[in-house]
């Protein structure tokens, strides 16, 4: 059914023999374990030749390696999800830069001047109406996207020995996607984003031990204030973008560096 | 031979060249080379060269054991080929993105008002999974020890619950290694996963009960019968499908070598 797993090479009774001190073997340990699923090695090597060769192709992928190609056409649609996600999460974050020029969080006024000016935003602005419509909507197809590429993995056991690193940081990224997607439901100010955020503190609230601290830290408080809204806003617009490009950086170069694993 | 024997050696700058190994040419055999000075390191680095050393030639010994044969051609060229591709790929996806957009936009409700609440409050539909499990209230435990109190209250049981499920996903490629990729190959694990597909359904249903017409009780035993069904039914197909896979390869074999 499957390909056999090769011999691997002793490292552990290698290290068993040398007679190390802890720090060695925690150190050794690290380095074994990153090394066989990153290839360092091998990247070592690459910047030694680099300054020889300058060849820009892709590497061969996997189904070209083995020749699959005929029999793998079909899944294609399910191995582009994460590029699809990808796209969504630019296109929001063109369209929301550009909202970002017409709104302010603000709960003074009557109705607030967050809302006051998503009005604004859907009836007078030009193309305003369309550029909510493309930022919600590219953020809901980034969710689906995300789900879908997770179950992907799931079933063509994608996740598998050297991917598991992958595997934990597309957890946090399908998560931090889900804050993105619950901060965002909340800007508008309306009465559905009011109790979402209401509920929202209480579910921290009940976080044992640490919860009057997050909700203190997430909302500004125990109850829902301009501080919750200006919090969301920054979390929203400025830390989530930061830290979920990096870590969508970070885990496309590892699937670059380890390849696609495809199931044969 | 016009040079004479006795000049100090120049390089084609003029300078003087030594030889002592301070300079660009090494004096004689016994200068080290980077490896030498590489393996005479101690501690970490010395360990890193040495695990190095290791990890290339196990690397080496795979190559060289491998059945697998170069092509002229390394891959397909970035451009066209691929540009082309991801290009074409692209714009659809995003003409989708602006079509969706275009036809069903977003409205707007009512402003914040803190003093009445809605009778239906929900977030997106992509957190109905964390939003039902806040509504486990029923199988929170009691212990008898506690006169039949609960242990925590049910919010927190709620969250914990949430803990409990990202966990459960992280833990998976801990538990099950090995090179087995096709669902048939382990239908345990596929069963596992469909059965995680249907929960996250089904929690979501639980979710939205209001809307539901189901009697609550029913629409909670139902949220966690159908994953176990859905799983099992998977196991039995995936199981039956391995059998089958089987039966052909044992046929080829046995027409292939007949039994005498």
């Amino acid at each position: 059914m499957s390909l056999e797993k090769k011999d691997e090479f002793d490292h552990k009774g290698w290290m068993k023999e040398k007679d190390l001190t802890p720090v060695e073997t925690t150190y050794l340990t690290a380095l074994i374990w990153l090394d066989t699923r990153l290839r360092i090695v091998d990247y070592l090597e690459i910047l030694e030749t680099l300054y020889y060769r300058v060849n820009l192709q892709m590497p061969k992928s996997h189904t070209e390696q083995y020749n699959l190609d005929n029999k793998f056409w079909y899944w294609y649609p399910l191995y582009t999800l994460g590029l699809f996600s990808t796209l969504a999460y630019i296109v929001a974050a063109i369209s929301g830069a550009l909202l970002g020029f017409y709104y302010s969080p603000a709960t003074s006024g009557d109705p607030t001047t967050a809302y006051s000016q998503i009005e604004f935003i859907m009836t007078e602005l030009q193309f305003g109406f369309m550029l909510r419509s493309v930022h919600r909507w590219s953020a809901q197809v980034m969710v689906a996207a995300v789900f879908l590429h997770m179950l992907r993995v799931y079933f063509t056991g994608a996740y598998k020995e050297p991917r598991e690193l992958n595997w934990l940081i597309g957890i946090v990224l399908i998560s931090l996607t889900m804050v993105f997607g619950y901060t965002g439901y909340l800007l508008p100010w309306d009465q559905l984003a009011f109790w979402a955020g209401q509920i929202g503190v209480e579910m921290s609230l009940s976080i044992p031990l640490a919860g009057e601290w997050v909700a203190q830290l997430l909302f500004g408080g125990f109850t829902l204030s301009q501080a919750t809204l200006q919090r969301m806003y920054i979390i929203h617009v400025f830390l989530l973008p930061f830290v979920v490009t990096t870590l969508i950086a970070i885990h496309i170069g590892i699937v670059w560096v380890q390849g696609i694993a495809e199931p044969h | 031979m016009t040079d004479t024997n006795d000049k100090t050696p120049e390089t084609d700058g003029g300078e003087e060249v030594r030889a002592d190994g301070t300079g660009i040419v090494a004096p004689d055999d016994e200068t080290p080379t980077w490896r030498e000075r590489k393996e005479r390191t101690t501690g970490l680095s010395r360990l890193t060269y040495e695990y190095f050393e290791r990890a290339r030639r196990e690397d080496q010994d795979l190559r060289q054991e491998s059945t697998y044969v170069e092509r002229d051609v390394l891959g397909f060229p970035t451009w066209p080929h691929e540009t082309i591709r991801n290009l074409s790929i692209a714009s659809f996806f995003v003409g989708m993105i602006l079509f969706l957009s275009a036809t069903m936009p977003p409205h707007i409700g009512p402003p914040a008002n803190p003093s009445s609440t809605p009778a239906i409050i929900l977030p997106d539909w992509y957190l109905y999974w964390s939003f039902g499990l806040l509504k486990l209230t029923p199988i929170n435990p009691e212990l008898a020890i506690l006169d039949g109190q609960k242990i925590m209250a049910d919010r927190t049981y709620g969250v914990l619950a949430n803990i409990v499920v990202v966990g459960a996903i992280a833990i998976v490629p801990f538990l099950n290694k090995g090179s087995a990729r096709r669902p048939v190959e382990e239908p345990f694990w596929a069963a596992v996963g469909v059965g995680g597909v249907v929960f996250a359904f089904t929690i979501s249903v639980l979710a939205v009960q209001n809307l539901v017409p189901i009697a609550v009780p029913l629409l909670f035993d139902l949220t966690f019968l159908l994953p176990v069904v859905a799983g099992f039914v998977t196991y039995a197909v995936l199981k039956t499908m391995r059998e089958g896979y089987m039966y052909d390869l044992n046929r080829r074999y046995y027409r292939l070598r007949p039994p005498k």
